[in-house]
């Protein structure tokens, strides 16, 4: 079996980690640009290959229909729970979507979790080329208020890519294990993680028993719609309206220069975490440029609800650990958004306490999945994890209403068994509706899956059935049924309300190894193409040099008709002839690069004294 | 650390899914089953209404879903000028009237049945630990019934309690006052 990885499947960027064997530390691993940072973008070319990561982000402007960002937003949810991200997003969904979003990238379709897929099988090459070994399994992190179907989504991203998930591991929980907070302190701790796209606050507990130490998850909370992206729209609104008054100009239909505004928009705001003002400079589409001074407390005022819409989940998150703030004895911050001073501050003066910094808060959350990666690997460990469920679950009753069976912030793995019977006579099934929600009402909770017990014709009342509900260590929904007249195990079919089916991901997952070995063909044509320009362009030179008179005309006539050959074969696909043809220049030019390099080690030694050489 | 969460803790080492993931399939499907019991059990024992409700349900004094919710005697006059604030509330709100006054008298009202509720714990406390100690020393069988009959009673008062604080707390939140 390959090695198990960490990877943090990130709104805005990915990360794959391991952990180090010779330092015992966990490293996350740079991908061919050198950052550890993969853009969370897929491209779909022309050709029909897969790009994804900086080219792929590169794409957004170019080829905006070909080219989807933010796709986390849309895994495991449904057409109509994302109408408010099409506000925001330039989602191209296909409006027959009925249970499962699909994407349009050109003219082709994806599901979320395949195209979370594609990000996952770029960080899976990451590692395998930067290990040297196979890479089959992985810890994925995933944001502690993920509801069942999200959680769902991204294991199938998980097998679409061809890796066993192991574990899913909730951020914030694998931020405090990077951390290696067990090693040296007892008590609770706080992990605030404000990424781009999603809020999330968790309460631990860390406690040292006698065959080792536990992370106790006493309860999370949080919001999927509130992050660095919030900061973002809010400066860029800002910027447009000072635009709109003072130019008269409205910036909507110039989408590529509103992204490079929201670039420069960000970059101000990076800035603005170690400087306490900066100057925007932005060329308008009239040729003016458009200056605005940002002071720190400007940007500040600005973004003062974000921070403030963060305390509210944390608040709930210490009263549903029956906890003060002043019992906190650690504070993480998780997120490349908590670099802004006033994040930093405002949580310091909540807890009372100056919160660790001293991880990259991009890279800590993928640095923990690997520190777990690496607990799971081993089997056992002195380090054990107990993660709780951040919504409860519930069953619809008569009349709409929800009973609760397993409540929010329980450890998970947790169950809740059922007893249904039937209400008429000859009754042959009884409907069933799992939610997931803190809301009264079903309609306002989130549907997990309908399902129908099938019975025996019998007397009303006279079936029992005990039904299982079961949340695993991940997070994700069991069902299972049992006929207690007969005590055989009943069989059940659980339609998820918004998931793939088993057959649709073996399916994508074929599809998926296409793309790869189409991906891979592709890298291979691009680099034989890149190769056998640098060795045309190196015989020119060389044909051209004085020095190449002395060849005979047979050996020229044969490099010239080699070139001709290799020329032909570049502007085909076959990236195999083209090596073939590679290999033919390069052994046809033997004599004549030998020639030049002897002459040119005499015209680096003419004029010199043999002393000097 | 108490007893039960040192129990707690022992068990988990032994039973989580994630000492398992090298293991066969049946080893993993035991793994969960046992631990998703074992936290089951935990999270009812560490919760003291849980708890007691548990125990009822054992002795078969309490099943699932069926309580009485009805007022016990001694809170009738209460209840009573209760709803009828919530209901004059309910008018000034439809009505678009100033609501601070009825506000005020329903959060003393909130504030009177919350320390009720604090008042039911500590007589089911009590009476927990008069069922243990009956166990310990072997009591006899309608001693034994009389507490679970007490403690069958304070859970009904405090249901019933609690859910007139949950309406008056939605109420005021209503009127955002």
């Amino acid at each position: 079996m390959g090695r198990i990885v960490g990877i943090d499947l990130g709104t805005t960027n990915s990360l794959v980690a391991y952990l180090d064997a010779r330092t015992g530390q966990p490293r996350c691993i740079p991908g061919p640009y050198g950052s550890t940072l993969c853009p969370s973008v897929v491209s779909l070319d022309p050709d029909a290959s897969i790009i994804v990561g900086e080219a792929a982000r590169r794409r957004l402007l170019t080829q905006p229909e070909r080219t989807i960002y933010s796709v986390k937003r849309l895994m495991g949810r449904g057409p109509a729970d994302v109408q408010s991200e099409l506000q925001l997003f330039p989602f191209r969904i296909d409006p027959n979507s009925n249970h499962v979003i699909r994407v349009m990238l050109g003219d082709k379709m994806f599901t979320p979790p395949e195209i979370s897929a594609f990000i996952l099988r770029e960080l899976r090459n990451w590692a395998e080329s930067y290990l040297g070994e196979t890479v089959d399994r992985a810890v994925i992190t995933v944001p502690a208020y993920f509801n069942d179907a999200q959680r769902q989504a991204t294991k199938d991203a998980g097998r679409i890519a061809g890796l066993e998930v192991l574990r899913l591991v909730n951020e914030p929980t694998a931020a405090a294990l990077a951390y290696g907070l067990h090693e040296t302190q007892r008590g609770h701790v706080a992990v605030y993680d404000l990424g781009g796209g999603t809020f999330d606050i968790s309460i631990l507990k860390l406690i040292s028993t006698g065959e080792g130490d536990i992370y106790q998850v006493l309860s999370t909370n949080g919001d999927t719609h509130l992050g660095g992206d919030d900061i973002d729209n809010l400066l860029q609104a800002f910027v447009h309206e000072r635009i709109r008054e003072t130019e008269d100009l409205d910036f909507s239909p110039h989408g590529e220069l509103a992204q490079d505004l929201r670039k420069s928009l960000i970059a101000a705001k990076h800035e603005l975490s170690e400087k306490e003002s900066v100057t925007l400079r932005f060329i308008l589409p009239n040729g003016k440029t458009f200056v605005h001074n940002f002071s720190r407390a400007d940007f500040e005022a600005l973004v003062q609800n974000v921070v403030n819409r963060t305390m509210g989940p944390v608040k709930q998150a210490l009263a549903d650990a029956h906890l003060a703030p002043s019992a906190i004895e650690e504070v993480v911050l998780v997120g490349g958004t908590t670099r802004t001073p006033l994040i930093r501050r405002t949580v310091q003066e909540f807890f009372g306490r100056k919160p660790h910094t001293e991880l990259n808060p991009d890279e800590v959350v993928a640095l923990g999945a690997a520190v777990q990666a690496n607990i799971l690997e081993r089997g056992v460990s002195n380090m054990l994890l107990l993660d709780v469920t951040p919504l409860s679950l519930g069953i619809e009753t008569y009349g709409g209403a929800v009973s609760k069976i397993i409540p929010r912030n329980s450890t998970i793995p947790a169950s809740a068994q059922e007893q249904y019977t039937t209400g008429v006579d000859n009754q042959t099934g009884i409907d069933i509706h799992v939610l997931q929600g803190e809301r009264e009402l079903a309609k306002d909770c989130r549907s997990l899956a309908r399902f129908t017990l099938k019975v025996s014709p019998a007397p009303a009342g006279l079936p029992r059935i005990e039904v299982a509900f079961l949340i695993d260590a991940n997070g994700i929904l069991q069902v299972a049924a049992k006929d207690m007249r007969t005590g055989q195990q009943h069989s059940i079919e659980v339609q998820p309300s918004y998931g793939i089916n088993d057959t649709e991901i073996e399916r994508m997952l074929e599809e998926s190894i296409e793309y790869a070995e189409q991906d891979f063909a592709e890298r291979q044509l691009i680099e034989a193409r890149t190769e056998s320009e640098a060795i045309l362009g190196a015989t020119t030179k060389a044909l051209a040099n004085p020095q190449s008179a002395e060849i005979a005309a047979t050996e020229r006539s044969n490099i010239e008709a080699a070139i001709a050959a290799l020329k032909q074969s570049a502007a085909g696909t076959d990236y195999k002839l083209i090596r073939k043809c590679i290999d033919v220049l390069n052994h046809t030019t033997e004599h004549l690069a030998e020639l030049l390099m002897n002459s040119a080690v005499s015209t680096a030694l003419a004029g010199r004294k043999l002393a000097e050489v | 650390m108490d007893g039960l969460e040192q129990k707690f803790l022992q068990l988990s080492w032994k039973l989580h899914p994630d000492n398992f993931v090298n293991t066969d399939e049946r080893e993993r499907e035991l793994s969960l089953q046992r631990s998703s019991r074992l936290n089951d059990a935990y999270r009812v024992l560490r919760n003291p209404v849980a708890r007691v409700e548990y125990l009822l349900e054992l002795e078969g004094m309490r099943k699932e879903g069926e309580h009485q919710q009805q007022a016990p005697p001694e809170l009738l006059e209460e209840v009573f000028e209760l709803n009828e604030s919530l209901d004059e509330l309910r008018e000034a709100k439809s009505a678009g009237a100033n609501l601070a006054n009825l506000a005020a008298k329903l959060r003393a009202a909130e504030k009177n049945f919350g320390e009720k509720l604090h008042e039911v714990d500590a007589e089911m406390k009590t009476a927990a630990q008069q069922w243990d100690a009956a166990l310990d020393a072997n009591a006899s069988e309608s001693d034994r019934e009389a507490i679970l009959q007490r403690l069958n009673e304070l859970l009904n008062r405090r249901s019933y309690i609690r859910n007139l604080v949950a309406g008056v707390e939605k109420e005021l939140q209503g009127a955002s006052c």
